[in-house]
């Protein structure tokens, strides 16, 4: 029930009131004419971020008052459950994606494509079908090199170290 | 418009590679429509590199048939699985499932069909005729009036597509202010790059749009552990459904006419169409209790007019360069990728390669009616595929897009930094759509600010001083106030009852 404060949305704002400050305080170093455009958008950005929480700050005293007393425990603990496993899905993708781009950035792109395609079909695949996942991802880079590495010429084996 | 045009046009189409890439636009729009979530943006992103090398005609072509057909797609799940593939296709879940449910799926995806036909084909020939007049009435607008069209447009998606104005516009003066990192359209100098090379050009639109919905809603799905969904039975006649939809002729005009109207509109997007055709199909029908039971009227009129919406929408994005909803911001973004300017010079520009997409549509139409007759109902096993093969899938298609336009790992990253920023803004409530709009229009915004500013000797009057931008900047204030006009004009009507 209590969610419905989203305080990660609050946080985000003030993120964002963060970014504004920050272009409206590189642009003062530009010229006039470089400046202008960035600063007043700024300005508009910080005014409407403002705006923003001073209505999650009354829409939050409102919802205080009216579910105070409400006890939602059980609600709250389903709730984490489901999200603990959907964050734990969520740290692991990004894994897989930024293990993939430094794969990229060493050895090609195509690295990233077979260490994508692996990551995913191990981590988040069925262990009993390891071995099917295992062929598509293998079965799919060949797709991959051949259709965009052979015809249409892109460099998937460029990296840093060769 | 001159029939040589016309003729050009159509032998334009008629080649070969032409032919070929609308038939695969048709079938991978179906098939990205088929997919819950990836709608026509994401689909048009994917594709980009795919298209990059070709000729702009065949590119947009291939992108035109994508965008038309991705509805189509989206009404299959909508009909079979109650899951509509896009927002567009929400309005047909009222009807179309329940059909399914009664045994008569097969009637549902023949009456989707013939409304993708049907609906397409009126929407087609409107905005044939509409886009030059829209286009020369266009002429007349100077820096001041685009400046303020385009803060119309972000205004307008920002309150719509959003559903919280301030939240809209917040994401929408994001996507405007990233537009100045790089070099600057007036002075020439460089703005936020941090001395890195890759953002000297600005922040690249492909990237960007490539991060922000086909990474985010890659990491979407990379959430949940199932495949998108599991297949109804399907049983009932398509031709069935063919017949029954020309039994309804007067929903058929009453709906393209809604979806026509609809799309014309900046920002009020397809799943609107649909659901006030449905609605105004409702009113007059004589039994409004079928309605939302099963009743084939439902689905006739919400997909005509979804139909008809996708050529008024693409009315605005081509004669003004101002985008009727979010696919049409994408195209937008994808014609200029092309080097194809939208406005009202366009037309006598690069005519032969905008009537060309305009004949493209119309066979596109056809196409998708002859798919639905023929391989359809097989498409939506894609649903079926499990996540750990989707989304990296998804990854590796748009990153490799992203990678291949200038071969270096630094877009890559972009992508991903668009990506994750996407994701968060989803997750806080907001949508990323009018931060593109805003990345999109940046530079023609700034460009038009300065420029009229530089007529008007720096005085800001030249902002109000035409009847144009009065009536214009009347619109945005509508636009923003709005949503709160609705509501307290009903309570003020209606008191505390």
């Amino acid at each position: 029930m209590k969610e419905k404060l989203k305080s990660g949305e609050v946080l985000f704002k003030l993120a964002l009131f963060f970014v504004f400050s920050c272009f409206y305080i590189g642009a003062m170093s530009y010229p006039l004419d470089s400046r202008q455009f960035p600063q007043l958008l700024s300005s508009i950005g910080l005014i409407l971020t403002l705006i923003a929480l001073a209505i999650d700050f009354i829409r939050k005293q409102v919802l205080e008052g009216e579910i105070g007393d409400v006890d939602d425990t059980e609600l709250r603990v389903m709730d984490a459950e489901t999200k603990r496993a959907r964050r734990r899905r969520f740290y692991q993708a990004w894994a897989i994606i930024l293990g993939a781009t430094g794969i990229g950035f060493l050895g090609g792109f195509l690295f990233s494509t077979i260490f994508l395609l692996f990551g995913f079909g191990l981590l988040f695949g069925h262990r009993d079908h390891w071995v099917k996942n295992t062929i598509v991802a293998a079965a799919l880079t060949v797709l991959v090199y051949f259709v965009f590495g052979s015809i249409m010429g892109v460099p998937l084996m460029d990296g840093v170290l060769w | 418009m001159s029939m040589d045009v016309i003729v050009e046009a159509i032998a334009f189409v008629l080649q070969w590679q032409n032919l070929a890439a609308l038939a695969g636009g048709t079938l991978y729009g179906i098939i990205i429509g088929v997919l819950p979530g990836l709608g026509p943006s994401a689909g048009m992103a994917l594709a980009i590199p795919l298209v990059m090398s070709w000729h702009p005609g065949t590119a947009l072509i291939f992108m035109g048939a994508l965008y038309k057909s991705s509805n189509y797609g989206g009404s299959l799940t909508a009909i079979l699985v109650n899951t509509p593939g896009d927002a567009s296709n929400a309005a047909t879940i009222l009807d179309g499932y329940p059909m399914c449910q009664n045994g008569r799926g097969g009637v549902a995806l023949g009456l989707s069909a013939t409304s993708a036909l049907v609906g397409g084909t009126i929407g087609m020939i409107c905005l044939m005729y509409a886009a030059p007049f829209l286009a020369e009435f266009a002429l007349e607008f100077g820096p001041a009036e685009y400046f303020l069209t385009a803060i119309l447009a972000l205004s307008l998606i920002a309150a719509v597509v959003q559903g919280a104005t301030v939240k809209g516009l917040i994401a929408a003066a994001l996507g405007l202010l990233l537009s100045t990192v790089g070099f600057d359209v007036i002075a020439g100098n460089l703005r936020y790059t941090f001395d890195w090379a890759p953002l000297e050009d600005g922040i690249p639109l492909i990237q960007a749009l490539v991060g922000l919905f086909a990474v985010t809603q890659a990491l979407v799905l990379a959430e949940s552990a199932a495949s998108i969904s599991r297949i109804a039975k399907l049983s009932g006649g398509f031709l069935e459904g063919v017949i029954t939809y020309f039994r309804h002729p007067a929903i058929m005009i009453r709906a393209s006419a809604v979806g026509l109207f609809v799309g014309i509109l900046p920002g009020v997007g397809q799943s609107s169409a649909g659901l006030l055709a449905w609605a105004d199909a409702k009113r007059v029908s004589k039994h409004p209790e079928e309605f939302g039971n099963g009743a084939p009227a439902g689905v006739v009129a919400s997909e005509t007019a979804t139909n008809a919406c996708m050529p008024g929408d693409l009315v605005c994005t081509i004669a003004l360069g101002i985008p009727g909803s979010v696919g049409a911001a994408v195209f937008l973004g994808v014609m200029i990728i092309f080097g194809i300017v939208p406005g009202p010079l366009v037309f006598s520009e690069q005519s032969q390669v905008i009537y060309s997409l305009f004949v493209a549509l119309f066979l596109a139409s056809a196409f998708v009616f002859i798919v639905g007759i023929t391989a359809a109902r097989h498409l939506a096993v894609v649903t079926l595929l499990p996540n750990n093969i989707i989304v990296p899938l998804i990854l590796v298609v748009s990153l490799l897009g992203s990678f291949a336009i200038r071969n270096v790992m630094a877009d890559v990253m972009i992508s991903l930094a668009f990506g994750a920023l996407g994701y968060v803004m989803l997750k806080r409530g907001f949508t990323p759509i009018p931060l593109l709009l805003g990345l999109v229009l940046g530079e023609m915004v700034e460009t038009n600010y300065h420029r009229a500013l530089l007529i008007s000797g720096g005085s800001y009057s030249v902002f109000y001083s035409s009847f144009i931008c009065k009536i214009l900047i009347l619109l945005t204030i509508l636009s923003l106030v709005g949503p709160y006009l609705g509501p307290f004009w009903k309570t003020l009507t209606q008191g505390e009852k």
